[in-house]
């Protein structure tokens, strides 16, 4: 019966907006209306140091945004990412205790944070636990493991190194003046930043021009059409939840490296941040519809909102009141758009 | 009318076929033949066994007892993939096509065309695109407006020529099963959807349609295999019969009087 309903409407001939991009701009327009917004409350919001500062904060939330964007896809969610970030700070510091360099320490801690996210897929798969239970167990796992190896103590004096991947910028200018401090030009674009702009092109490029990719929609859309064409969807379910846990790793240590301490109990409820930037940019629960730009949008609505709610002085727990109250708005928005 | 039965050997030859799910019979010795360029279609009640026939022709299902020859090689199938290989391939009432997808991305999903660019693998989303125009329109004589949509938003015949363009896109296509293609369609859709499947046997390809509508059957085929209790309760050629023939067939009345 939908199809004739369909039918039944007039087909637009000219210059039309498909759903995705329709979200996408109005996501879009959101930003840029909450960025005009905050400046007119605060001279200093729309400064090049303020939109650094915002960058930084946004890139741990926009790499694990990316992992759950392809995990939400393929119909499924990743709630352990919050606790696989601290698990693979805490491997990573251990690496680097143990005499390890930090590149090498770094790289296994995202190798932790990957077979995480691959337990997740084999559960999911093989043993046809559903996401939401499969992942809420290694979330609980991954933060146990985490505090055990620590006794919830943070590692700290991890050496100058381990600061640079989050605190370290490319560019940055600065002028001797003779003083102490010289005098910073340009404070340089932060690596976490290119990090995340490098991530999300791979990302994109993945999802849109390669076959995984779109094994990676067909799988959320219809897992019996994909199965039947010929799709591995159990292994491309398993790509996507390891992806995702390697992001979750990579994020850990950028944040980690940014407070050159790793802390076991960091990135609680980051999942839900992560979720809320997928949703905002169109990504869809219940699978088949998403893409990496809308969610980069939606991170960067959540890191602006608590950027310019912090500049404001209102209140951490004002923010996730309205934080909450966009997810919502922005779901709604999207459904009465596809009712329509 | 031609029906190349006069003139030929049978494609497909179903023999002795018998399926037994534990304790249940579902088939029992049934044989099947259909002919190149000939609409063949399988009838009867709910339960008389015919999905379970086409799912052991598709290989979907292993018959318990019986053989399989396809152009007169016997043909021992594992999986539906290996039915595809041999040339058969279904297009089912659920089509099963990603909604969420563009007509392009159905057709090639599995089987994805790329090219590469500067040494970079890409999905070759164009070639994709003129292949499913071409296909639609050559094979199919569907022209969509816009192949830049969700095949959900395509009206539900075209959805249905979408899966069958997929079907026939494999060059090896010699069988193609088509499982209550019209049950979901309005009258004008079903009668687009059975003008797709006289294009297709023009083609020369052996057509089996499964329908619960004996109007459709008249219309598009040229005999019909009535299947009742697992066993085959007759085949007729539509131009020798009437549906109430079929109708006795199908609820056994003959046997009955």
């Amino acid at each position: 019966m939908a199809n004739l309903e369909r039918e039944a409407l007039p087909l637009p001939t000219g210059f039309r907006l498909s759903t995705g991009s329709f979200h996408k701009l109005s996501a879009l327009l959101t930003l840029v209306a909450l960025a005009i917004a905050f400046s007119f409350g605060n001279d200093a919001f729309l400064t090049v140091n303020n939109g650094l500062t915002v960058l930084l904060q946004t890139s741990v939330i926009g790499l694990l945004g990316i992992g759950m964007t392809l995990v939400i896809i393929t119909g499924g969610i990743d709630l352990s990412v919050g606790s696989v970030l601290a698990l693979s700070g805490v491997v990573t510091g251990l690496a680097v205790k143990a005499g390890v360099p930090t590149a090498p320490a770094m790289a296994l801690g995202i190798v932790a944070g990957a077979a995480c996210g691959l337990v997740n897929g084999f559960v999911v798969t093989k043993m046809r636990i559903t996401p939401f239970v499969a992942t809420l167990g290694m979330m609980l796992i991954a933060r146990g493991v985490a505090l055990q190896l620590t006794g919830a103590a943070p590692i700290s004096r991890l050496g100058e190194a381990f600061g640079i991947l989050g605190n370290g910028s490319l560019f940055r200018i600065v002028e001797k003046t003779g003083g102490i401090f010289p005098k910073v030009v340009f404070p340089g674009i932060p690596y976490p930043a290119i990090l995340l702009a490098a991530v999300a092109i791979a990302a994109a490029y993945l999802l849109n021009r390669r076959q995984i990719g779109r094994h990676i929609y067909a799988t959320g859309s219809n897992e019996e059409a994909a199965r039947l064409s010929g799709v591995l969807v159990d292994r491309t379910k398993i790509f996507a939840y390891t992806l995702s846990g390697a992001l979750a790793g990579l994020a850990g240590n950028v944040l980690m490296s940014r407070l050159v301490t790793v802390q076991p109990n960091e990135g609680v409820m980051y999942e839900l941040d992560a979720i809320a930037a997928a949703v905002i940019g169109g990504a869809s629960l219940m699978g088949g519809v998403g893409n990496i730009s809308g969610t980069m949008i939606g991170a960067f609505i959540i890191g602006v909102l608590r950027n310019g709610l912090n500049m404001a002085g209102v209140s951490a727990f004002i923010q996730q009141i309205v934080i909450g109250v966009i997810v919502i708005v922005a779901v709604y928005i999207d459904q009465i758009r596809n009712r329509r | 009318m031609s029906t190349g039965e006069n003139n030929s050997d049978p494609l497909v030859t179903m023999r002795n076929i018998s399926k037994r799910f534990g304790g249940v019979k579902a088939l029992t010795q049934v044989n099947l033949d259909a002919y190149a360029g000939e609409v063949l279609a399988i009838v009867g009640d709910n339960g008389a066994g015919k999905s379970t026939l086409i799912k052991i022709l598709t290989g979907v299902y292993q018959p318990t007892e019986g053989e399989i020859f396809v152009a007169g090689k016997k043909l021992v199938m594992n999986s539906h993939s290996d039915a595809i290989d041999e040339g058969i391939d279904a297009v089912y009432q659920t089509l099963a096509l990603a909604d969420h997808l563009d007509p392009a991305s159905n057709m090639f999903l599995g089987n994805e065309l790329t090219r590469s660019v500067l040494g970079i693998t890409m999905l070759d989303n164009k070639r994709m695109r003129s292949e499913t125009e071409r296909v639609l329109f050559e094979r199919l004589g569907v022209r969509l407006r816009s192949l830049d949509v969700p095949t959900s938003s395509l009206s539900g015949g075209q959805r249905q020529a979408v899966a069958i363009a997929r079907a026939v896109y494999h060059e090896g296509l010699r069988v193609l099963v088509m499982d209550e293609p019209t049950a979901a369609l309005g009258p004008q859709e079903t009668a687009r959807t059975l003008k797709l499947i006289k294009a297709l046997k023009a083609q020369g390809l052996a057509v089996i349609l499964i329908s619960h509508s004996l109007d459709d059957v008249f219309e598009v085929a040229d005999r019909v295999h009535v299947q009742r209790r697992g066993r085959c309760a007759g085949v007729v050629h539509i131009s020798q019969s009437t549906q109430q023939d079929v109708l006795a067939l199908i609820v056994g009345a003959e046997e009955a009087a």
